[in-house]
């Protein structure tokens, strides 16, 4: 069914709580009382069973004839095509909205970050505490009121910065600025949020429920924040009994910088680095998904040459992510690092082409509206046709050859961590995760955006969705992405590679858009809203890491803390891209 | 050339004679210098050992380890051990709050002597040159590595961390389990060989070494060894991913060191061991002319020994404790025990007139039958699990 | 006069520790203690010229019932919290019992004839083998002791299978 004629479903449906959203905005305004009913509705009727992205803006003045205030703003997915976006309203004094967790669990993590972020209270939500910020944190950062420490102007470029023609770090300048502020009766050493600060008592009320038959102490165990296998500084929350899992929960937020916020204040273009810092090993997706979703606002026509480059940036990201994640899964089985140190190599030769392109190894700042920021030359091309046809086949081979058959890998991976795919995709998994538990799902082919439609690649699914098969999937995409980047590279045209000159400083059309692509590790979107200026007016990133993070529970449950570490491995998940 | 260790031994007492010191003060004084000489080899080794495994690990993987950058890492790099040695020893030696006093100090150092102890019995050479030729060698062996367990869980307990704590519990389940598989394929040498002596042991293998006559007790013995210093497949204690690193989690400084060290020295010990109970220990080529070959040949078999179990621990993931104690309890003990159980009737079956080669060839016999019928058992078990599977996945669709 | 002096040494040991296992606060360090003990009447042992009895009381003693008290130590509840002294209102009761033991055994060893310290020239390994597998030894005896381990194995196996 298409949007359009979905849209007409619902408002035959539900007559007096739809309207459509005013120009320039999509989507529909769902009345605040029949939002449970309306996603029950989509959820079970119409076919729309995958929530991506829950996040919410903040309207502090009255626009095109509507009240000041706050919305949630909602993306559904069905199997193929674009997204069907649900506004819901919620007042400036007391914001409300019906929480769809018990519907939709995947749900449950972006809206505890709407209500840390932006203070919008999700009536039913069974466990609505902060995630990213701490308990006790005053105020809501994305609200457009709240000043951070050392603020000086609303949007970027700071007038402040250039007072003599030479840079000053406003920081030198200000010592803390006017804006940190601690209530009148505050003392760092008795400082204590909240009665539960470090959230053992939810923990605490597992471990005393004793099996009968069983009757075993169970322990509440701490993995992290410092842990060797927690991929940075994620701290995992665990009741056990014996070695086994009870409960498990994930506590993040320890890498938090509120890049909503700074991208707020930026300049459009001058988002484009900081999203290189979400997910630091794949920073040209990250560049694709942003210029992506700009691209929806603005009106621009990406030259084909720039596609081209842009493809095969993204499928080496694609490459390098998926290879080193495998060695990871070594590390984390105990291969003293030769698994990973495998994958660093080929890596290495990848992020010298990245550096050859865009000067910089980690951090490209490589993709421009409308364009690349570099041309390849034919040196560069010729260096990327020798990694795309001669060495990343082999290293895939290699990789096959040592874990494939390996036979304490297999002891150890099959059958763990197992996901459902219904369970998958009430979570909002996404990407190998997905389609490991046998969901054909990918951005590449559901929503094909760039030039992905005109290549020819397989959308790799196994059934069990277990590690095995996760790594099996990672495994057969590395041999799908060499494949498109052969394509791409034996198509490779001639031509310009930006839609007219580069600019700095670039005006938005007014409007909301939802840009999505397919990240190695799963769905990464950016929902911007713009005001016509230079600035986003809000900003927001919908990261795979974040969204996967919460099944990591449904598919620890029962299993034991070795299979924890490895089961995480296999979700994949980047802390810059969880914290944000 | 006469034995040079012996001679050198014997010149040495000469000259404490010499000196007018009476006898037993003299032979007090030999036992404690050559006490000194046996504790420092393992240590010595160790040094090099780390320096080795950093040099061979780096190689497997595509670096390049250690080496010569700096004004003090000297060529190869091989100073950088003794840096490290250095940094260990001055290290604060932070002790967390809550912790068991006692047991927490002690821990370390019952590990870093129990690990010393074992090569007093080792043989480095005929005749005299072993710490002490005990009867009951190999069994002396046994009994203090089982000991060995008590440093595991007292630093377990004591450390007041989940980690450890949970470390300590895994190392009971684990040591003891294979400590059975362990003692049944030694028991299986002990009785071929007739002696429980090391050099009794070393003696019997004068013509064809164990691990000819006797491979399966041999593979056992190496499995269930790999377990007991807890190296990579079956490494649970610190499993790093997992526990941090398990009992040692709250421990800095040279305590870290004493374990650090202790867990080297077993390694290369596991390796001493095997190499005198099944690669016939310092036996080889012109020994009988020039008895120092023996100590060269023994310290071969040693570095060839740790050169496997350097790449076990490089290349190899690490077991579930489950699937570990699974395979032990399933497979490992009841075939060493079936093992022990023929061998010591087909053993006794063999004329006793008969050559070491026969007896070596008919014991060998032996062990491939063993093998054999285990290995149809296991790929009957898989094929009927296999089997069950199929008709389960029949019944779902 | 080394020996007398080991042998006041490890007897102190194996005294000292005694009587800790049963005064001490901490039931963990209590079974620590129990551990030293079996260590000095390993000592003794190695005094009385028989290793491989020593060697045994390290394997069986300190390597396997050791660490079997130890594991029961740890799984006890409540073994981090409370520290009392392991003291009830029988403890005269057991004092007496102790003191009674003491006396019989005083009086069985004063039966025995009195030994003469001599130098061993026989490999006790080989007579203690001997001993246990030759008709004219213990071989009924050993063999009734086996199966009796045996039936008790068994026997908790298939306690520990029901359920």
């Amino acid at each position: 069914m298409t949007i359009q004629a979905t849209h007409e479903t619902l408002k035959a449906k539900f007559p007096d709580a739809i309207q459509d959203a005013h120009a320039p905005y999509t989507g529909l305004i769902v009345d605040r009382d029949h939002l449970v009913a309306v996603a029950t509705a989509l959820r079970d009727e119409l076919g729309f069973r995958y929530l991506s992205s829950v996040t919410g803006v903040d309207y502090p003045a009255a626009t095109d004839g509507l009240p000041p205030r706050f919305e949630a703003v909602y993306h559904f997915y069905q199997s193929e095509g674009g997204p069907l976006v649900l506004h819901v309203h919620a007042d400036r004094e007391n914001p409300t909205v019906p929480s769809l967790t018990p519907l939709f669990p995947s749900a449950d993590f972006q809206e505890r970050e709407a209500w840390d972020l932006m203070g919008i209270r999700f009536e039913g939500h069974p466990d609505l505490r902060r995630i990213l910020l701490w308990e006790g944190y005053a105020g809501h950062p994305l609200q457009k009121g709240f000043q951070e420490v050392y603020y000086e102007a609303d949007t970027k470029p700071f007038d402040s910065r250039w007072p003599e023609g030479a840079p000053v770090r406003a920081e030198s300048r200000v010592p803390l600025g006017r804006n940190l502020r601690y209530p009148a009766d505050f003392s760092m050493q008795g400082w204590c949020p909240t009665d539960d600060p470090w959230g053992y008592i939810a923990h605490d009320q597992v471990a005393d429920l004793k099996d009968t038959a069983h009757p075993t102490d169970r322990v509440v165990l701490n993995m992290g924040p410092h842990h060797p296998s927690t991929h940075g500084v994620l701290r995992l929350l665990v009741t056990l009994e014996g070695e086994t899992i009870k409960k498990l929960e994930p506590v993040v937020g320890f890498l938090h910088r509120c890049h909503d916020k700074i991208g707020e204040r930026n300049t459009w273009l001058g988002n484009m680095p900081y999203t290189d810092r979400l997910d630091y090993v794949c920073s040209m997706s990250n560049n694709l998904g942003y210029a992506v979703a700009v691209e929806k606002l603005l009106d621009v026509k990406v030259p084909e040459r720039a596609e081209y480059i842009r493809v095969i940036m993204a499928e080496f990201t694609r490459f390098i992510n998926h290879i080193i994640d495998i060695g990871f899964t070594g590390n984390d089985l105990g291969i003293y690092f030769t698994a990973m140190l495998m994958g660093m190599e080929e890596r290495e030769l990848i992020v010298d082409l990245f550096e050859r392109v865009s000067g910089s190894r980690m951090m490209c700042n490589y993709m421009r509206f409308g364009g690349v920021a570099h041309d390849m030359t034919a040196d560069d091309v010729a260096y990327a046709r020798q990694l795309a046809f001669e060495r990343l086949p082999q290293a895939i081979d290699k990789v096959d050859q040592f874990f494939t058959n390996n036979e304490v890998f297999k002891q150890r991976s099959i059958n763990v961590g197992v996901l459902p795919a219904e369970t998958a995709i009430a979570y909002g998994c996404t990407g190998p995760l997905l389609r490991a538990s046998g969901v054909p799902y990918d951005i590449r082919r559901a929503e094909p955006y760039s030039i992905y439609d005109s290549f020819d690649f397989d959308v790799v699914t196994r059934q069990n969705g277990d590690v095995y098969d996760r790594y099996m999937v990672r495994l057969e995409e590395m041999r799908q992405s060499v494949r498109i980047l052969q394509q791409a590279l034996n198509r490779l045209p001639d031509g310009p590679i930006m839609d007219g000159k580069p600019k700095g400083l670039i005006k938005v059309p007014a409007g909301e858009a939802y840009g999505r692509i397919e990240a190695p590790k799963g769905e990464l979107g950016f929902y911007l809203v713009s005001e016509g200026g230079n600035n986003p007016y809000r900003y927001h990133v919908r990261s795979p890491s974040f969204v996967n993070l919460g099944a990591l529970e449904e598919m620890c449950k029962g299993y034991l803390i070795a299979d924890t570490v490895i089961i995480l491995a296999s979700v994949d998940i980047t802390l810059g891209e969880v914290d944000r | 050339m006469g034995d040079a260790i012996v001679n050198v031994s014997a010149w040495i007492e000469g000259l404490l004679l010499g000196t007018g010191l009476s006898e037993p003060w003299v032979s007090f004084i030999m036992t404690v210098i050559s006490a000194f000489v046996i504790a420092f080899i393992p240590v010595v080794i160790v040094i090099f050992l780390v320096w080795g495994y950093r040099k061979a690990s780096a190689r497997m993987q595509g670096r390049l380890g250690p080496n010569s950058s700096g004004t003090w890492a000297g060529p190869g790099g091989i100073v950088q051990t003794f840096a490290d040695a250095i940094k260990m020893l001055t290290k604060e030696d932070i002790r967390p709050a809550g912790v068991d006093v006692i047991p927490y100090n002690i821990a370390p150092i019952l590990i870093f002597f129990i690990a010393l102890v074992v090569w007093a019995v080792i043989p480095f050479g005929p005749g005299t040159v072993i710490g002490v030729d005990l009867n009951i060698g190999i069994f002396y062996i046994m009994a203090f590595s089982s000991a060995a367990l008590f440093g595991v869980l007292m630093a377990g307990w004591s450390s007041n961390n989940k980690y450890a704590t949970v470390s300590a519990f895994r190392s009971v389940a684990l040591l003891i389990s294979y400590e059975i598989p362990q003692l049944l394929s030694v028991l299986v040498v002990v009785m071929v060989a007739g002696s429980m002596s090391m050099q009794d042991i070393v003696g019997a293998q004068r013509s064809v070494m164990y691990l000819i006559a006797l491979p399966l007790p041999a593979v056992i013995f190496l499995i269930a060894s790999l377990a007991e210093v807890n190296a990579r497949p079956f490494e649970l204690l610190e499993a790093e991913s997992e526990l941090v690193a398990g009992y040692q989690t709250e421990y800095s400084g040279m305590k870290f060191g004493m374990y650090y060290l202790a867990e080297f020295i077993n390694s290369v010990a596991v390796g001493a061991i095997f190499s005198t109970l099944f690669l016939g220990g310092w036996q080889g080529p012109f020994v009988d002319a020039a008895p120092i070959l023996g100590t060269v040949w023994i310290f071969a078999k040693i570095t060839l020994m740790t050169m496997l179990w350097m790449f076990i621990q490089i290349t190899l993931p690490r077991l579930r404790i489950d699937q570990i104690l699974n395979f032990n309890w399933k497979f490992l003990v009841p075939l060493a025990l079936a093992n022990l159980c023929v061998i010591s009737i087909v053993n006794k079956l063999i004329n006793a007139q008969a050559s070491d080669w026969t007896r070596a060839g008919i014991l060998l016999l032996t062990n491939i039958a063993i093998a054999l019928v285990a290995w149809t058992l296991v790929a009957l078990g898989g094929r009927q699990k296999r089997r069950q599977y199929e008709a389960e996945l029949e019944v779902v669709a | 006069m080394t020996q007398q002096i080991l042998f006041f040494v490890f007897g102190a040991i194996v005294l000292g520790a005694g009587v800790a296992v049963v005064t001490v606060r901490n039931i963990f360090h209590a079974a620590l203690w129990l551990l030293l003990a079996f260590f000095g009447v390993a000592g003794l042992y190695v005094l009385l010229e028989a290793p491989f009895f020593a060697a045994v009381q390290l394997f069986v003693y300190m390597g396997a019932i050791g660490v079997l008290i130890i594991f029961a130590v740890m799984l006890t509840q409540g073994i981090m919290k409370e520290k009392q002294l392991p003291f009830n209102e029988q403890w005269w009761m057991a004092g007496l019992m102790a003191v009674l033991l003491l006396a019989v055994m005083v009086y069985v060893i004063r039966q025995l004839p009195a030994v003469t310290p001599q130098a061993l020239q026989w490999d006790s390994i080989d007579l203690l083998g001997m001993a246990f597998v030759h008709p004219q030894g213990f071989v009924l005896p050993f063999e009734l002791a086996s199966v009796l381990l045996v039936a008790a194995l068994l026997g908790a196996v298939t306690i520990a299978r029901e359920r």
